[in-house]
Order: structure tokens, then C-alpha cells, then sequence
């Protein structure tokens, strides 16, 4: 199920070669409840390719989230222990899991988008705004105040590209749930990540709409970005060119 | 960035965060307000104080000392020193036309002399004047007009004498007279624009007010004033009395002192408390200085010389003005030093350098200078200490915030932004209320502190509520200056308490797991 990509044009894109962009090993997460740990995951192994549209499917709290925030360097997997093969998440040769807060920040900035079920839009910006805060944060400010046109150009045509190019001065509050949605695509890419995680991206939303949202993933997905879905839904993650199962804790690919 | 964006938001979408600058702006006013009414306060205080002091004072109480008219030649040729003036310093009695009597402080001056040391001139009230008063919309004041009445009013003030004109002799004479204190009579009323017109009533036996034709103390009133003179010992001889005509009525605006002070001619003085020149005559005791030349001595005295004139005080100016106090030391050191030539040139015949006192105004006033510096520094600490209210209500709002954003700082995280951004977010944010009530606070301050004597008329017009009365303090004006560092001082510490404020929600911002963050509902 490999599929092969064309190169993305993009500066921060990797390089052709279809090797894995991101290979993550033994992930293990426990939560504590008081004394009781409840391991989510229990030695997750993932290996992501550059160009690769990857769903992961699971039932509702089997830990795909819980993956995904792992994926995205967003929170911490289990220490490694003694009875347990060592943990890692390699990104381009990087152990994000060895890496420094800074380096970390610096990943989430400038190689993931994150796209989430409910959207996530800051209600007090406008939908531009919601879009180029991400490039704010991603840059200093006066790197930011230099390149502010450019990157409002990119805004957008991102903004277009969604569809909504026409709303960029409303609030969010005066969007449906698909186009807030496709706000949250359209900052996810502004910092044209090598990784696009979404969250159940259209799990908040009906059929036609979600529909509509997953013809824009399977766009990207053409113009050649790298992308992990998180769904419970099979006909969603048909789509992808790969699915993984994640039960018990554990991936079982298909 | 996002910390500047978000920040302009949240400003002008939530009435939450406004709250929180107007608690700062209303702190930060209220603190320039007392720091600038108690601050004008000292320094009206000092000013008014210095009006009818001098810079330097030498003076022997009571009995005084001779030879003072050497001493102020001495003083008055050294370079450093502009004018000198010799003054009785007393209490007494004083009569009112209208029955009343009340102690007062008496003290004999020369009134050109005293004038150049003091500028007792400048504050003669009954003066003519060309234009009407900052207050006085309705022209009321008499002194707009009849200004022949008060040129000459004024002159008679200066020289602390009554002229009286008749047909016969149109020139006038001079009769030595006292100028009181604006307040001592309590024939002049302070109008609500600040003036004292002449009287048209006169109080009661028991307290009513009676109308009565214009009467007006320094054009036709006199008054009685009763001294205590004492011999050289310091023991008191008997009562006198002398009714003099009143010259003028003066307004330093300081109310202790337009309230108890009368001033009378120096020589006239002398004459009524035995201090003129008189008569050294012998007696078995030893040398004692009679009071009267022409008094008959139980012992048959030889007359062995002449006792000189004398005065308690003799008032310095310096050429250079000693607000400071450092000037005025040193001028006060170089006065000691020409005193010292002085008492070495008349030995044994006045007090000694070692024990006259010579002081310097801001010793004079000490106490009272003292006691308003440490009030002023502790009604500042009280209120900087309630504005500490800011802080703390800063602290809850951005902490409510804080929650509130729980999600978007989730999603900021996610997006890139790192714990420090996040703190930097609300400090920032701490930072643009602290700046945006500081200076509305300063605007605040800033037209209360020049408007404050219309707001406190204006109040006791319409809410009857003097807070500043008068008869309770010093002056009749509530005094205020801005001063500029203290302004800074103030807005500097106004945007750090809503940084301080800011401070602890946003450490807890930084610290929140983004995952969580996220999650939260
Ligand atoms: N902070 C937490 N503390 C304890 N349990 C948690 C926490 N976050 C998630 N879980 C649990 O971990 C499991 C996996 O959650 P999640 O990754 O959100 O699942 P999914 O996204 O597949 O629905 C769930 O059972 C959830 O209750
Ligand atoms: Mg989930």
C-alpha cells in the first residue's frame, strides 16, 4: 500500500526520496488515575512516509488521540523502562522523544499542522488572522513584521484554496462547522508543515460537509502532502493510502 | 507577535480586562492626587512660612538685645546678605471695635525695612487693583474702584501708619497704627471667589450678625492693644495698653497667621514693653535697668548711663534664594560668624554668640515641616499600599482569563508557541492595562490636581461638603503640584502592579500541559 508521491515545492519539504519522514517505535502511554495507570498504548510502532496519506482507525478512546499528540511532539510518551524494548520517534534522523522543549517547539512550528475535530479557532480574530497567527507564532516578531505581506499573501491563497476567501474579516462564530474547519486546514498549512496531523477532522461535522472536507484532504494529499487522519470511520479512512488499526493499544496494519 | 495581536483582542472585546485598568488608573490618580495636594501642601507650607520670617533669624527672646542697628549695618554690608530687619516678637491682647478680645501675636516692625526682608508689602490686602480677581466673575471687589482710598491704605500699610487728611491739611499726618491679619477681626467675610469685602454687619452680643452702615476696620476702626512689658530679669510689669488705627489688614493665606498676628510699629512697641531707650540708673543691688526715665527710684539712684533701645529679633534675607536648606545653613553660618565680630565688638553689653540663637527658617518651621514631611510619606505608603487592591485585582481577573483560555493556550501550543511565549502573552497583555490605566489614571489625576479648588467649591456649593475648611487648616486654597518625577514614579509603579498582577496567572498559563489543555471543555 505504498503509494508514491510527487515531491511537494515547498522549502521545508524533504527531499524525494520516499523514505520514512517519521518512524515511531515501542510508543508507550500510561495515564494514572489516582493509583491506577491505565495504559493507552502499549508499544505502538509507525513508520510514515514522505507523500504518504496515512488514517489511523480505532474505536472511540482506543488512544488515537493519544498517538496523534505523541506524532506531533505535543506531549510526552512513557520514560523507557527496563522490561520494555527502548521507545522512539524519529523525525528526519531526530529523536523527538530525546529532544529539548526548544526543539520541540520548533517541530510543532515549522513541520506539523495540526487540524482538530472541534477546529480549536481563536473566537477573538478573524479568520485571516486565525490563519497568520500560526505563521506569528512560528516566527519572531520582527522576522514576522518583515515578511507580513508575504505572508498574508499566502494566507490568502490558502484561504482561497479552502474556499473561503470571500470571509477572511468574519469571527469564526459566524462560520458553519466545514468552514471553520477549512479555517483550521488553512492554518495548519500556512507554516507548510512535512506533516499534516488532523484529528478527526469530520467528526463533528454531517455527511455532505465532512465530505466536502475529505475531498480537500484527498487534494492535498494529490499536491503531494504527507498527512495522518485519525478516524473511527472506515469509509473516511478509505480514502487514505494506508490504514492502521490501532487495538489494545497496539497497530495492527492492514 | 501573536502576544501583541492577541493582546489588541482581547483589550477591545472583553469589559473584564477593562475593569482591571480602570482599578489601576483610579489607584494611580488617586496616589499623584495625595502625593500632589501634600506635596503643594509642604511647599506652600514652607513659601507661606518664609513670607514673614526672613531667612535667618537672630533673636533674644523677651528682653532683647541692643545695639541691633549696628548689628544689621554689619549684616547688610556683607555681600551675601541682602537686607536685614530688626522685629519685637510678643503676644498680647487685642480689643475689637465690637467688644470681642483675643490673644494674638504682636510684633513690632519697621515696615519698609521688614517689607524688603519679607515681602510683607506684597501681601497688604487693601491695595488698588486694575483687574478682578481668577474667581471674582461679578467684579465685586472694592478694590477694583476708589483706588486713592487704597493707594493710600497701602502706603499707610508699608509704613505701618495711619494718614489722616483733613481740609486744613490736605498733605495729611502720619499716626503710627497696626495692620492685622485679615482674619483677626472677623469683620471680613471670605467670599466663595475669594475676597474680603468691607463689612456691612457687625456681630452681636450674642452672635447675630447686625447690619450696620459700611464699616470698614483700616479706614475709620481702631483697636486696643494690650502688652505685657517685663524688666530686664524677665519679670512682668504692669498691663499697657494703647489704642491704635488700623493701616491695613494683610493676607499671607496662611490662616494661623492672618488669623492671630497683628503688626505694629516698631518704635510704638518698644515705647509700650520699656524696650526704647531709657535711663541706667544705680542701686545698692547693683545696676538696674529702670523702665521709665522719669520713674522715681525708692532708692535715691544716680544715674550712671544709658540703657539702648532694643528689639527681640533681627530678620536676615540672603541675596540668594535657600528654599534649599543647605543654602539656608550656610547663609545661617555666615551670619553666626558677622553676630560673633558683632558681640566681640560690644562685650559684655549684648548676649553672647554662644547663646544667641540664630536659626534658619527651616528650622523655625522644623516641627511642623517635620511632621507634614512624615505625614506625607505615610498617607503615600497607606495609599500605595491600598492600591495594592490593583495587584491583587489584576491577579483574579487574568486568572479568571486564564481559565477561560484554557483551550486557545492549548492551541497556541500546538501551533508552535513555547511556554515562555505563553507567559509573555498575558505579562504583555499585564503590561497594556497596566499602560492604558496609568495613563487614563494620570489624565484623571492630572485634571483633578488643576481643577481642585473648583471640585471643593463646587462640592460644598452643591453637596454642602467642605472637606478643606479654613479655620482647620493652614491655608484657604487647597494647595496641589504635579510634580513630574512623582508623576513617573507613580505610572512606573501602575504598570508594574499590573505586571506583578500578571505575573502569577501567567506562570500558571506556561505551565499547563497543551494536551490537557486541549481536551478541556
Ligand atoms: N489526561 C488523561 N488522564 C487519564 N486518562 C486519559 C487522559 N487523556 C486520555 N485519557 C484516556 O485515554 C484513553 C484514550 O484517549 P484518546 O487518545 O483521546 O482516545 P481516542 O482519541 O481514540 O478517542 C481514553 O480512555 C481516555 O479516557
Ligand atoms: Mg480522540
Amino acid at each position: 500500500m505504498t503509494a508514491v508521491a510527487p515531491p511537494k515545492a515547498s522549502p521545508l519539504a524533504t527531499s524525494a526520496s520516499d523514505g520514512p519522514i517519521l518512524h515511531a517505535q515501542n510508543l508507550r502511554k500510561t495515564y494514572k488515575l489516582g493509583r491506577i495507570k491505565v495504559p493507552v498504548l502499549r508499544g505502538v510502532d509507525l513508520q510514515i512516509r514522505t507523500g504518504q496519506s496515512i488514517a489511523v482507525l480505532g474505536a472511540s478512546g482506543s488512544g488515537k488521540s493519544t498517538l496523534l499528540h505523541l506524532l506531533g511532539g505535543l506531549d510526552h510518551a512513557d520514560k523507557p523502562s527496563a522490561d520494555a524494548p527502548p521507545p522512539s520517534i524519529l523525525f528526519k534522523g531526530t529523536d523527538l522523544l530525546k529532544a529539548s522543549t526548544r526543539t520541540l517547539d520548533t517541530f510543532r512550528r515549522r513541520r506539523v499542522g495540526f487540524v482538530f475535530q472541534f477546529y480549536h479557532l481563536l473566537p477573538e480574530l478573524s479568520v485571516l488572522q486565525n490563519v497568520t497567527v500560526a505563521a506569528m507564532a512560528a516566527t519572531g516578531a520582527f522576522e514576522y513584521w518583515a515578511n507580513r505581506s508575504a505572508i498574508r499573501t499566502r494566507a490568502m491563497k490558502l484561504l482561497e484554496r479552502v474556499g473561503l476567501g470571500h470571509r477572511i474579516m468574519h469571527r469564526p462564530a459566524e462560520l458553519s462547522g466545514g468552514e471553520r474547519q477549512r479555517v483550521a486546514i488553512a492554518r495548519a498549512l500556512i507554516n507548510e508543515p512535512d506533516l499534516l496531523l488532523a484529528d478527526e477532522p469530520t467528526g463533528n461535522l454531517d455527511r455532505n460537509t465532512g465530505a466536502s472536507i475529505l475531498d480537500l484532504f484527498s487534494d492535498l494529499h494529490r499536491s503531494g502532502q504527507t498527512m495522518v487522519v485519525v478516524t473511527h470511520d472506515e469509509s473516511t479512512a478509505s480514502r487514505c493510502d494506508r490504514i492502521v488499526r490501532l487495538v489494545d493499544g497496539r497497530v495492527q496494519n492492514s | 507577535m501573536y502576544q501583541l495581536l492577541l493582546t489588541k483582542r482581547y483589550l477591545s472585546s472583553k469589559i473584564m480586562p477593562l475593569l482591571a485598568a480602570l482599578a489601576v488608573a483610579l489607584c494611580t490618580a488617586m496616589v499623584i492626587v495625595v502625593w500632589s495636594v501634600m506635596g503643594g501642601f509642604l511647599v506652600m507650607l514652607i513659601n507661606s512660612g518664609r513670607t514673614l520670617a526672613g531667612d535667618v533669624s537672630i533673636s533674644w527672646p523677651i528682653t532683647g538685645f541692643a545695639y541691633y542697628d549696628d548689628l544689621i549695618k554689619r549684616l547688610e554690608s556683607d555681600p551675601t546678605i541682602a537686607a536685614a530687619t530688626p522685629m519685637i516678637d510678643t503676644y498680647g491682647l487685642i480689643g475689637l471695635p465690637d467688644g470681642r478680645t483675643e490673644t494674638v501675636q504682636v510684633q513690632g516692625i519697621d515696615g519698609p525695612s521688614f517689607s524688603r526682608v519679607t515681602g510683607f508689602g506684597d501681601i497688604l490686602y487693601w491695595r488698588p487693583i486694575d483687574r478682578p480677581t481668577e474667581k471674582d466673575i461679578g467684579k465685586q471687589d472694592l478694590r477694583l474702584t476708589r483706588h486713592d482710598l487704597w493707594g493710600d491704605l497701602l502706603k499707610g500699610g508699608l509704613n505701618l501708619a495711619r494718614i489722616e487728611r483733613s481740609k486744613a491739611n490736605p498733605q495729611g499726618t502720619e499716626r503710627p497704627a497696626v495692620v492685622l491679619g485679615i482674619s483677626v477681626s472677623g469683620f471680613n467675610f471670605r467670599e466663595p471667589w475669594g475676597f474680603f469685602p468691607g463689612l456691612p454687619m457687625i456681630r452681636g452680643e450674642s452672635g447675630e450678625k447686625k447690619p450696620v452702615d459700611i464699616f470698614m476696620l483700616p479706614v475709620d476702626g481702631s483697636v486696643t492693644l494690650n502688652v505685657l512689658p517685663m524688666d530686664s530679669k524677665g519679670r512682668a510689669i504692669e498691663m499697657v495698653a494703647r489704642t491704635f488705627p488700623v493701616a491695613n489688614e494683610f493676607y499671607s493665606g496662611l490662616y494661623e497667621i492672618d488669623r492671630k498676628r497683628v503688626f505694629v510699629q516698631l518704635k510704638a512697641l518698644q515705647d509700650m514693653l520699656k524696650m526704647n531707650r531709657a535711663v541706667k540708673i544705680e542701686n545698692t543691688g547693683g545696676v538696674k535697668v529702670s523702665a521709665n526715665p522719669d520713674e522715681e527710684s525708692f532708692t535715691s539712684a544716680k544715674v550712671v548711663g544709658e540703657s539702648p533701645a532694643r528689639v527681640t529679633n533681627v530678620l536676615v534675607r540672603g541675596k540668594q534664594d535657600v528654599f534649599d536648606t543647605r543654602d539656608a545653613d550656610a547663609l545661617a553660618t555666615r551670619v553666626a560668624q558677622i553676630y560673633r565680630e558683632f558681640a566681640a565688638a560690644h562685650e559684655g553689653q549684648v548676649p553672647d554668640s554662644t547663646t544667641i540663637r540664630i536659626q534658619t527658617w527651616a528650622d523655625q518651621n522644623a516641627t511642623m515641616i517635620g511632621a507634614v514631611k512624615k505625614e506625607t510619606a505615610l498617607v503615600l505608603f497607606i495609599f500605595c499600599f491600598v492600591s495594592l487592591t490593583a495587584v491583587f485585582l489584576v491577579l483574579a481577573i487574568f486568572w479568571a482569563m486564564v481559565s477561560e483560555k484554557t483551550r486557545d493556550i492549548g492551541v497556541l501550543r500546538a501551533i508552535g508557541a513555547s511556554r515562555s511565549g505563553i507567559a509573555g502573552l498575558w505579562v504583555f497583555y499585564g503590561l497594556a492595562i497596566g499602560l492604558a490605566g496609568s495613563l487614563v489614571g494620570f489624565v484623571l489625576a492630572y485634571s483633578v490636581v488643576t481643577n481642585i479648588n473648583a471640585i471643593h467649591e463646587w462640592m460644598g456649593q452643591y453637596l454642602k461638603l467642605y472637606i478643606w475648611d479654613p479655620r482647620v487648616y493652614y491655608f484657604s486654597r487647597i494647595p496641589s503640584q504635579l510634580d513630574p518625577g512623582h508623576v513617573v514614579i507613580v505610572l512606573l509603579g501602575g504598570v508594574l502592579a499590573s505586571c506583578l498582577g500578571a505575573l502569577w496567572p501567567a506562570a500558571r498559563a506556561a505551565r499547563m500541559n497543551p494536551v490537557e489543555a486541549l481536551r478541556f471543555e
